[in-house]
């Protein structure tokens, strides 16, 4: 029943909105979808009968995956209120902008939830298409092209995910279904040959979407060129519900005994994404495109600890966890300094602190949790990763990993630095830009830092058992 | 009957690679539509009515009649005929879609592991469309090809989908269907506005997002 309610109320609130019409629809309809779809995540992880179905089912896999989606997007919602009436007046445009908001939350929900592997690529399609209207909402040269190059990149990534999802039908012989669970049951017996080439098009084709170098290059168009929220959104969310489906079909792989295959794959793809972050995040001079970088690199970081294994799956897990809580806090910032210096240059913006200290500071406590300063708790995931690591003897992955993430963090560090410090430049006031950032503008990022934070330090019990139902549902 | 279709289905796209006018891309959109009617027509077996209208419904409605004339009424508001400026000349991409397709042919009489499984002249011509389209995109030049060359990828990707002797649940197909769908109605309004804000359809335009040199 919970479950189809988070499916059906967002097209039946895009419908009332539609008749009706009315202004203050807009954003009351994402702020009731969001507090319900908390609510609904947090009686899954309390593990309360939420009416599971033949197609859409919550389980200990992806529990972890809702509750993340949800506390993002809620502080996401709170941000919005404060956001989009700067952006425009046009009644028309923003009910577009709602509808499109709550179609993309449903499908990657969708995708979250679905139990059969042809419907999590038919919302994983969904998603692209519904955050198409959402990037070009600004309406620019820019965000045209950033849109054409996100709808049509990540089609043809999605298509070829199909070609795997075809392919996998033929590995697995006799066998008339997609479902998960009967994959996963009947792993041992599918052919290995069409097995590997199915898994080698479905990494490709969902890594697309999950921003995984080399088929990354959509990601730093679309988010930088979308609205601040919706960045937050395709960062902190999309990203993980596509992550969510490369593992499930990687553990069928594992199940079948091509493990080594695998991880091989998504080793080579993790440390391209890494890579490519540490060669390109040097000259970049638009922050949000910096940020969307990070994004590259943070899920690079999360099909490693995956491919290396043990206690690395662990670490994955919590990594996605803090990354998802700091880049979503991230992205909204950077919706603030945008705010209050009307422009994406890195070049263009310094005095942060003081033109606007709680945004400077928000700005700097991100930067240090992306970049693993401890006690953010991707200190602990990154630690335990290397740990891990070392503890196979892969010593010289072990070094390029730290290698490669210490020019990141330099390169970040670069630019934040930069940015906060320093004086504002002379004969430009942005006091009256200031006024216009309210407090639900610096609200959530507060929150979800502080929870970024307090899991560094410790981990409560019922996230130890959520992240390990992952694994045991997931990588086990 | 059916193999004949089917290698009909993988000349189109040699006339694809060779020719220019985008009108004649967009018939052979129509072309593919109805062969692919055809080859359910021939090859399935019409017990299970609810998943043979569906694909009567996907393939000949869909394909042939309301992607072409979406399309074409497209190439009539942005006034672009032809794709002239393709990277290499179309002689160059007729050959080497020609080889390509004769790959495919090959891989027919390859003898695969699970093969029982599959019908091999489905599988190789279908795999010779996805590659011979995925080239086209890098190959020409206008953005309204590269979506003309994805629709065919798609239609291939159908093909291949056909080759296996199983089915997915309705809801899957009529998923699929719906975005593929979707997917070519974004396209085409985005080819609009891409019209509107650059001068013209080149796929070079597309190139004021950099890592550097970024302005506002």
């Amino acid at each position: 029943m919970m479950i189809n309610l988070l499916l059906i109320f967002p097209i039946l609130a895009c419908l009332i909105m539609c008749i009706f019409k009315a202004k203050w629809m807009n954003n009351f309809f994402i702020n009731v979808y969001a507090l319900m779809h908390l609510v609904i995540s947090i009686c899954m992880s309390m593990h309360l009968p939420v009416g599971s179905s033949k197609y859409f089912c919550a389980d200990s896999s992806n529990i972890v995956f809702m509750l993340l989606l949800s506390i993002v997007f809620m502080a996401v919602a709170i941000y919005n209120n404060g956001y989009i009436k700067h952006e425009t007046t046009d009644c028309r445009r923003l009910r577009h902008y709602s509808y499109m908001m709550l179609i993309f939350v449903l499908s990657m929900t969708g995708a979250i939830l679905s139990t059969n592997l042809g419907l999590s690529w038919v919302f994983i399609e969904a998603t692209t298409l519904a955050s198409a209207y959402l990037i070009l909402f600004s309406r620019t040269k820019s965000s045209v092209e950033a849109g054409w190059k996100y709808v049509y990149i990540c089609s043809i990534g999605i298509a070829l995910a199909f070609v795997g999802i075809i392919l996998l039908t033929i590995a697995t012989g006799n066998m008339n279904s997609l479902y998960y669970h009967e994959l996963m049951a009947n792993a041992h017996i599918f052919n290995p040959f069409w097995l590997k080439l199915a898994f080698v098009f479905i990494l490709f084709g969902i890594g697309t979407k999950m921003g995984l170098a080399p088929v990354h290059f959509w990601l730093p168009d679309a988010h930088s060129e979308s609205p601040s929220p919706v960045s937050a959104l395709l960062s902190a969310a999309l990203l993980n519900s596509a992550f969510l489906i490369i593992l499930k079909v990687y553990k069928i792989t594992v199940l079948a005994g091509c493990a080594d295959f695998g991880k091989l794959m998504m080793l080579v793809m993790g440390f391209l994404s890494l890579f490519i972050t540490a060669v390109f995040v040097f000259h970049i001079n638009n922050y949000k495109r910096m940020l969307a970088y990070s994004s590259v690199e943070n899920m690079g970081i999360l099909v490693i600890g995956c491919a290396v294994g043990g206690l690395a799956i662990y670490a994955a897990i919590l990594h996605m966890i803090g990354h998802s809580l700091i880049k979503a806090s991230f992205f909204l910032t950077s919706g603030n300094i945008l705010e209050i210096f009307k422009t994406k240059k890195i070049k263009s913006v310094t005095g942060l602190l003081k033109t606007d200290k709680k945004t400077g500071w928000l700005w700097i406590a991100s930067f240090l949790g992306i970049v693993a300063f401890p006690p953010s708790v991707l200190f602990i995931s990154e630690f335990l990763m290397i740990k891990s690591m070392i503890f196979q003897k892969h010593y010289i992955l072990c070094g390029l990993f730290v290698v490669l993430l210490t020019i990141v963090l330099y390169g970040l560090g670069k630019a934040v630095v930069k940015m906060s410090f320093g004086e504002p430049h002379e004969g430009k006031n942005y006091d009256e830009n200031v006024k216009e950032v309210s407090f639900g503008m610096y609200f959530p990022q507060i929150v979800m830092l502080l929870m970024a934070f307090a899991l560094g330090i410790y981990i409560p019990h019922f996230v130890n058992e959520l992240i390990n139902g992952t694994i045991t549902g997931l990588a086990g | 009957m059916e193999n004949a279709l089917i290698i009909l289905f993988g000349l189109t796209m040699l006339y694809m690679a060779a020719t220019s006018r985008l009108m004649a891309h967009i018939r052979i959109l129509v072309l593919q539509g109805i062969l692919l009617f055809l080859i359910c027509w021939f090859g399935m077996e019409k017990t299970d009515v609810l998943n043979f209208l569906f694909l009567t419904c996907e393939t000949l409605l869909v394909k042939a009649i309301v992607i072409p004339a979406f399309l074409n009424k497209i190439v009539k508001q942005t006034h672009e005929y032809r794709d002239m400026e393709a990277n290499i000349p179309h002689f160059y991409c007729l050959f080497i879609s020609s080889v390509i397709l004769f790959g495919g042919f090959l891989i027919s009489d390859f003898n695969f592991p699970g093969i029982k499984m599959i019908n091999p002249v489905y599988f190789g011509v279908s795999i010779a469309v996805i590659i011979i389209s995925l080239i086209l995109i890098t190959i020409k030049h206008k953005i309204l090809t590269n979506v003309i060359e994805f629709i065919t990828m798609e239609n291939g990707i159908f093909l291949l989908s056909l080759s296996v002797a199983k089915e997915m649940p309705v809801i899957v197909n009529l998923g699929v269907l719906l975005d593929v769908f979707i997917a070519v109605f974004i396209l085409g309004l985005l080819v609009n506005r891409i019209n509107k804000e650059f001068d013209g359809l080149e796929v070079t335009q597309l190139s004021d997002l950099k890592d550097c040199e970024y302005d506002d």
